[in-house]
């Protein structure tokens, strides 16, 4: 005759009862993993409204004169904020663009590359347009976010937020 | 086989319908989630599209406690 063990009276409950999930509790964490995404989905909204309206917002800055960039030639600034590094590129005479500096691929910064006039991303090797920041070949599918620009005087003006895709 | 054992047989295919249901919304939700967090990286995706996505999540999460609560009604009544 097999003795029921002195464990087994203080801990009654045996381990496949403890892990098993009743399909009603199945249910309830179907629901509030519903929830939890349409919070994830709600935050997300509102961090890209928030982009949006702070662009809206703002002034068109100068950042650079005539002068300090030769033809070919570019420069690195950072706005609206320091975490946002953007780029300046001199094409022509009269034709400037600038981008975000972020490879649209993993956030890597992209350099110049005037003799091909090209952005080069060097960490996967993603290469974009100059002219227009769409992606040419590499891993990045998305064009570079491009600024809009305008020439005053004898200085560049840039204007962020603008929702202009490359 | 009686007519409740049937009822009920009924009943469990309906529930497990109501189930997948539930967790193709759940999918949806989830793709619905990551067009929204690319609409904060592709500023060329307007901000409607974020908005369409959160109305499409909200109307996605109402429909899925809607079905728990009609599962639950249901498992109740088996």
């Amino acid at each position: 005759m097999q003795v029921n063990p002195r464990w087994r009276q203080d801990f009654p409950v045996s381990c496949d009862d403890d892990t098993y999930a009743t399909r009603r509790e199945f249910m309830k964490f179907l629901g509030l993993t519903s929830v939890a995404f349409l919070v994830g989905t709600c935050a997300a909204a509102a961090r890209r409204w928030w982009i949006q309206l702070r662009g809206a917002q703002s002034r068109p800055i100068a950042i650079a004169r005539l002068e300090d960039i030769p033809v070919g030639g570019h420069k690195l600034f950072r706005r609206p904020s320091e975490d946002d590094p953007c780029i300046l590129l001199r094409l022509g005479p009269e034709r400037f663009v600038a981008f975000e500096q972020r490879c649209t691929h993993l956030s890597c910064p992209v350099h110049f590359n005037a003799a091909n006039n090209q952005l080069v991303c060097p960490c996967h090797h993603g290469f974009f347009s100059a002219e227009d920041g769409r992606p040419i070949a590499g891993p990045p599918k998305r064009g570079l976010t491009r600024l809009a620009i305008s020439v005053q005087g004898a200085q560049v003006w840039v204007r962020f937020g603008k929702d202009e895709k490359a | 086989m009686s007519p409740r054992v049937r009822l009920r047989h009924r009943m469990s295919v309906v529930l497990h319908m109501v189930m997948a249901f539930i967790i193709t919304l759940l999918l949806g939700q989830l793709w619905l989630f990551t067009v929204t967090i690319e609409a904060i990286g592709d500023r060329g995706l307007s901000a409607t599209t974020a908005t369409v996505a959160v109305s499409c999540s909200l109307l996605a999460c109402s429909a899925i406690w809607a079905l728990i609560r009609l599962f639950l009604r249901a498992e109740n009544q088996q």
